[in-house]
């Protein structure tokens, strides 16, 4: 069959195409810093420089007291921002609140706040109640960050699975707390890990939040130590900068690489 | 409303007609499930954008006191020739944003959730995704940057246009960073459309084989209306992120040259963060507001009650 | 403890909305005391909460503070922001809050007179009078942090603008630095022919830098007008200025502004000739192991009119203040009292590869101790940098007018006409 051939072939093109700047990126950063010449992006280069420049990135920016709070906040954030979004679709789809489109709306009108003109106003508060510079903050902000998408997808999805589900086992006597946990969310398992992958790189990579949120090493997010590399008052030399990109990208890409399995599971419907 | 409970019968008769009303025993538990979700997010986003709200009807420059000046900003905005330029760029986001990310989503979705290996083939889609902000922008500087990498690449190949000032010129560099935001942004839609098709029950697609349907009519009266929950998804979430089009513009060109590649987003920020004006960015940024929510209320409402109809 | 944080969580929202009204009436309401000091004291070894926008100088923050805290006692904790203008943002709206910073770096010009009519900042007029007595800071200087007849803050760093070059890219084409501002033109113009571009230019942030030399060379007078707002953008001497900057884009003197690759990178690899920056930049360019006096040097840019008595050098200098309200002002104080001193000048100076406003200090790199000598002399004019010189709005609107000029050189009166119709209604307000 044509197809079976067609298929894999122009994937594998349109993949390659699109890790073109990945190449660049990785080539680049493997630079010893006074080689970096932008006539040559790109010749490719080998050798350790790379490992060197992200040692470079490691010490200078101090990566190290940052990465722990980091991963605290992003695996927290997202897991309860993603029971909480669930709880709202659920509420919505199968418990079918009333006037559920606009609580819905409600919610999702989160998303639609610049998140830009909330930093001031969330600062302040924040010093005011003392979640200024604690791990609870910045746990709590990134928490509500995920929500509004969480609800979306997962209101969505629960919308594909067939109400006489929910009938069903009501008539079992089961709880509906019972029924949110024991069915709908096993059900919803590869919604639950895409929102929750995509929620956990953004949180991962935010810089605004976490720069305005909190001032000390220890509860600073690992972006806002990267950042301070790139700056018009001597700031790193361009392949540390991509070297430290790279290095911070690293959790982010296994975790993709680790739930793509996810992804492909139960599938029977085969070719058509 | 009958207000006699109405136990519920696996005959879908009765969920029908009980639907409108809700069902009197769920009411509480559906609040208490709902609950959390709106309390965390009106506390922490909805309290801090009414205090914006507020600033856009005063003069406040960070420091002292508000002014009340009722609709100056708003009037201060709206007579701002570089507001159009904004405009016509945001208008071209979410144009190009719902084209080419969107599209190019889908198609690799379709074209992997069944196959062997099909995880492995999306993930070069998802990579950029992946990729910390910082790498990602100064990389895609060093491609469009003039003489950069794109020009050089285009150049070895013959391919005319290879002088073009990528960045410089409007409305070309507004056009080359939607291309840099599709490159990150399908791979994540992609992801999405996948976990709808996998959700897609077996059956319909089963009879619609027998029936011998395949391929493009396959797509068109099976997979698409099913697919419908996700791309609501899609298609809303690409609304609201393409209004609010930020970190790629500020990253490469701040908006510039000459506020040639502005975007509602940018100019808040700039009244706001640069000059310093919280009450004139405040009322842009309740007008962005306004508009993506009238536009993704427009969106969702036709989309989530259609369905309802099913 | 843990007690009153879940509380505070819980009461999150409430006090959310209290603080927003709170904000409303009063912009920074209760201070308690506001005494320095805990209870009036001073302490004499501590912590002082310390806040930049500089991020990338950290390490040198960390060496400063580290003998700060041999010498008196107390270092800083250092936090850096890489963006200014959310920075800027921060520590007005933490004014307002308990999280005063004791300590942080800002700019001069406008953005502190904002905070000394606020009454934000600790006034410094005492520590200027005792360091300029003892030579520790030259009189000069004192004029940008004197607002209302009173001084506020005291300088974090001074920096003069020169011209940078590479040495090799001379040598190669048998170059010398210039004595005239015809020499410069000349060098520029063998550089052109050559296809190497002679100068930087950028559109985004620094597309001020030519049009400020060129004004502050041909008319340093009409320039510093153009910041009062005595002179106009449209005024015939401006126009020529930026005429004379689109000739020199014509003719292929400038790189292309739209280069996303680090200045220093471009001298480094002699894709162009000559940067002009400040001397912040020498630490910059020693990162990439370039050697001042071997591989690089710089010099004062010639005037562009000759019949000037004085060199134009412009001068940008950011300062260090404390927050009036902060408990430990007082330390806060001494620490900038130990700053302007020549021992922290030198740690300070050596440790960025810079130029100290220190006559004291002991500046290791010969080529800047020279210069900060020269400048403190008789035949140099100090002119304040344009970033600082000019009123916010108008600067905004400036550096987009220049940064699309840059990008297409063309007829200049529209772009002057708009930073005017800005300067106008900036000046109307004042």
């Amino acid at each position: 069959m044509v197809n079976k051939v067609i298929r894999p072939v122009f994937l594998s093109v349109l993949g390659l195409l699109w890790l073109v700047p990945v190449y660049l990126l990785i080539a680049n950063a493997s630079k010893l810093p006074g080689d970096y010449s932008s006539a040559e992006v790109w010749k490719p280069a080998f050798g350790g420089a790379l490992l060197d420049n992200m040692r470079d990135v490691w010490e200078r920016a101090d990566l190290g007291s940052t990465v722990m709070s980091t991963l605290i906040y992003s695996v927290t954030g997202p897991l309860v921002g993603v029971l909480i979004g669930a709880s709202v679709g659920f509420a919505i789809v199968a418990l079918r609140l009333r006037h559920g489109f606009w609580w819905f709306v409600f919610i999702f009108g989160g998303t639609v706040f610049p998140l830009q003109m909330l930093l001031m106003p969330l600062f302040v508060g924040y010093a005011e109640t003392g979640l200024y510079d604690t791990r609870i903050g910045l746990i709590l902000v990134y928490t509500v960050i995920s929500v509004p998408f969480s609800a979306f997808v997962m209101r969505n999805f629960f919308t594909g699975i067939a109400h006489h589900v929910f009938e069903a086992a009501v008539v079992d006597g089961a709880s509906t707390w019972r029924i949110f946990w024991r069915i709908y969310l096993p059900m919803s398992k590869s919604a639950m890990v895409a929102v929750f992958i995509l929620q956990a790189t953004f949180i991962w990579n935010d810089l605004l939040l976490g720069l305005t949120l909190s001032q000390s090493n220890d509860v600073r997010p690992v972006m806002t130590a990267l950042t301070a590399l790139q700056s018009t008052y001597g700031g790193s030399a361009m392949p540390v900068v991509l070297a430290g990109g790279l290095l911070v990208s690293i959790p982010t890409v296994v975790l993709f690489l680790a739930t793509q399995r996810i992804f492909s599971r139960g599938l029977a419907l085969g070719q058509f | 409303m009958s207000s006699t409970s109405v136990q519920v019968d696996p005959d879908s008769g009765v969920v029908r007609r009980t639907r409108s009303g809700g069902r009197p025993s769920y009411r509480w538990s559906a609040k208490g499930f709902v609950a959390p979700g709106v309390f965390i997010v009106a506390g922490l986003l909805y309290l801090p954008f009414l205090w914006t709200t507020f600033l856009s009807f005063t003069r406040y420059r960070g420091l002292g006191s508000p002014e009340w000046i009722g609709l100056d900003n708003y009037v201060a905005m709206f007579s701002d020739p570089a507001l159009l330029t904004s405009l016509r760029n945001t208008a071209f986001w979410v144009v190009g944003t719902i084209a080419v990310p969107v599209g190019i989503g889908l198609l690799i979705a379709v074209l992997t959730y069944n196959m062997r290996f099909g995880a492995w083939f999306r993930l070069p889609f998802l990579i950029p995704y992946a990729i910390s902000g910082v790498a990602v922008g100064v990389i895609w500087s060093f491609i469009l940057q003039s003489g950069g990498a794109l020009s050089q690449a285009m150049d070895t190949f013959g391919l005319p246009g290879a002088d073009s000032r990528w960045l410089l010129d409007a409305p070309l560099n507004t056009f080359v960073m939607i291309g840099a935001a599709a490159w990150q942004a399908s791979g994540v839609n992609a992801l999405l459309f996948v976990i709808g098709l996998q959700s897609i029950p077996k059956e319909p697609v089963e009879a619609a084989r027998v029936d011998g349907a395949s391929g493009w009519t396959m797509f068109r009266h099976i997979l698409w209306p099913m697919l419908r929950p996700l791309t609501t998804v899609v298609v809303g979430l690409s609304i609201v992120a393409s209004l609010k089009t930020f970190d790629v513009v500020w990253v490469m060109t701040q908006g510039g040259p000459g506020r040639s590649s502005e975007t509602l987003a940018i100019t808040m920020y700039r009244e706001t963060f640069v000059q310093s004006e919280y009450g004139l960015g405040g009322a842009v940024s309740v007008f962005l507001t306004v508009v993506t929510l009238t536009a993704s209320i427009a969106y969702l409402r036709r989309q989530l009650s259609e369905r309802k109809a099913l | 403890m843990k007690h009153t944080r879940m509380l505070a969580i819980a009461g999150l929202a409430g006090a959310l909305a209290l603080s927003a009204c709170g904000g409303g009436d009063d912009g920074n309401g209760s201070s308690d005391d506001g005494g320095p000091g805990t209870n009036g004291t001073v302490a004499d070894s501590g912590t002082l909460k310390f806040y930049t926008d500089k991020a990338a100088w950290e390490p040198q923050f960390d060496q400063v503070s580290a003998a700060s805290e041999d010498q008196i006692g107390f270092d800083l904790d250092f936090t850096g922001y890489s963006d200014a203008d959310t920075y800027s943002a921060f520590i007005k709206q933490s004014f307002r809050t308990a999280e005063k910073p004791t300590l942080f770096t800002w700019h001069t010009g406008d953005a502190l007179a904002e905070l000394v009519d606020e009454g934000m900042v600790a006034s410094t007029g005492d520590l200027w009078a005792e360091a300029i007595a003892n030579g520790d800071v030259p009189e000069d200087l004192q004029q940008y942090y004197t607002y209302n007849g009173d001084q506020y803050c005291v300088p974090l760093n001074v920096a003069y603008w020169v011209l940078y070059y590479n040495k090799h890219v001379f040598a190669d084409h048998g170059l010398e630095p210039p004595q005239t501002w015809d020499d410069l033109m000349h060098i520029a113009e063998t550089l052109a022919d050559e296809g190497i571009p002679a100068f930087y230019q950028t559109n985004i942030l620094f597309s001020f830098v030519w049009f400020q030399t060129l004004l502050a060379g041909s008319d340093p007078d009409l320039y510093e007008a153009l910041g009062t707002g005595e002179a106009s953008y449209t005024d015939p001497g401006v126009v020529a200025v930026m005429e004379q900057w689109g000739d020199m884009i014509e003719a292929g003197y400038f790189s292309d502004p739209g280069l996303a690759d680090d200045p220093q990178v471009l001298l480094n690899n002699g894709d162009l000739a000559m940067l002009n920056f400040g001397t912040f930049f020498t630490g910059s360019l020693n990162a990439l192991d370039m050697t001042s006096g071997e591989d690089y040097d710089f010099f004062v840019i010639p005037n562009v009119n000759p019949d000037l008595p004085q060199t134009s050098l412009i001068v940008e200098t950011g300062p260090l203040c404390a927050a009036e309200e902060a408990d430990d002002r007082a330390e806060a104080v001494a620490y900038m009292d130990w700053w302007l001193g020549a021992d922290a000048q030198t740690e300070w100076a050596n440790a960025r590869g810079d130029v100290s406003f220190n006559p004291n200090a002991e500046i290791r790199d010969e080529r800047l101790a020279d210069l900060g000598e020269e400048a403190n002399a008789g035949d140099i004019r100090l002119i304040e940098r344009y970033f600082e010189a000019t009123p916010q709005p108008v600067l905004t609107a400036a550096l987009d007018g220049f940064g699309a000029f840059v990008t297409n050189p063309g007829d200049p009166m529209p772009i002057l006409e708009n930073i005017q119709a800005e300067a106008d209604a900036y000046w109307a307000n004042q």
